[in-house]
């Protein structure tokens, strides 16, 4: 059985603006110097996490810039990366959106709406809960700290 | 988020962009990009230095880019590394805009 003992936690707390996305960086930046994450892993995390968020502030809480959200960080020693994102929007459950189809050609590409594609993309795993008053969606990372394959 | 532009020759008009194709960063060349791709018929986009590709900076190569096919113009992306051309891949954009490693291969494909 792999080692899955808590190793570390983190919390960041925005408002719902998306100047406040500036601070995500730094802060993951932080985790993977402490944590001695993989670039490539850093990379699938900040653009999950700008995902994710962004989505949140613009289409949540529909840029009012009055609410708050979470990102709570755990790690455990086996190369466990958990990113849980809290939040007081409506009800959205990003795992059962349903994408469009790919496009027939080059100029049907929609300029915008790849976000949750991303993340489903670039996350190893995604979940999503429903909150008493907004949403919880969990985004998993893996970088094989004792031996399993990243992301 | 820097960008320069430079005139190759031939018609060809280079963008250089520097940095992180964030939200911030898409914003910050949203405008120019547009600018560059209304008015050019051939056009490299160099993303040699840039580190990071998110939906936001997505947009900002794909408007550009209709536009120039819109008026039967060439558009094709040099350089970008690893994790970028995955984000460029995983969103399909390799279709609208082809990827060339090698500034040779990048310019052929613009004649």
């Amino acid at each position: 059985m792999p080692d899955v003992t808590q190793k570390a936690e983190a919390h960041l707390s925005l408002k719902s603006r998306l100047a406040e996305l500036t601070q995500v960086r730094p802060w993951v930046d932080r985790l993977a110097a402490e944590h001695s994450i993989p670039e490539a892993t850093v990379f699938a995390i900040n653009l999950c996490l700008e995902e994710a968020l962004s989505n949140v502030i613009r289409h949540g809480y529909k840029c009012e810039t009055h609410h708050s959200l979470t990102v709570h960080f755990s790690a455990t020693a086996n190369g466990d990366l958990i990113f849980t994102i809290e939040d007081n929007a409506p009800v959205f459950n990003a795992c059962e959106f349903t994408e469009s189809p790919a496009p027939a050609s080059p100029d049907e590409i929609k300029p915008g709406g790849q976000g949750i594609h991303l993340m489903r993309k670039f996350a190893g795993s995604l979940r999503w809960e429903p909150l008493p008053h907004g949403n919880r969606l969990t985004l998993g990372f893996n970088y094989g700290a004792q031996g399993g394959e990243p992301r | 988020m820097q960008i320069a532009i430079e005139e190759m020759g031939g018609g060809v008009t280079r963008v250089i962009l520097d940095g992180r194709l964030d939200i911030e960063g898409a914003a910050a060349v949203d405008l120019k990009m547009n600018v560059i791709g209304g008015s050019s018929q051939l056009l490299l986009v160099d993303l040699q230095k840039v580190t990071f590709l998110g939906s936001m900076g997505l947009r900002s190569l794909v408007v550009p880019a209709q536009a120039v096919r819109r008026h039967g113009g060439k558009v094709v992306v040099f350089g970008p590394v690893p994790m970028v051309e995955e984000v460029l891949k995983a969103a399909n954009i390799d279709t609208l805009i082809p990827i060339h490693h090698e500034l040779s291969s990048a310019l052929a494909a613009l004649q």
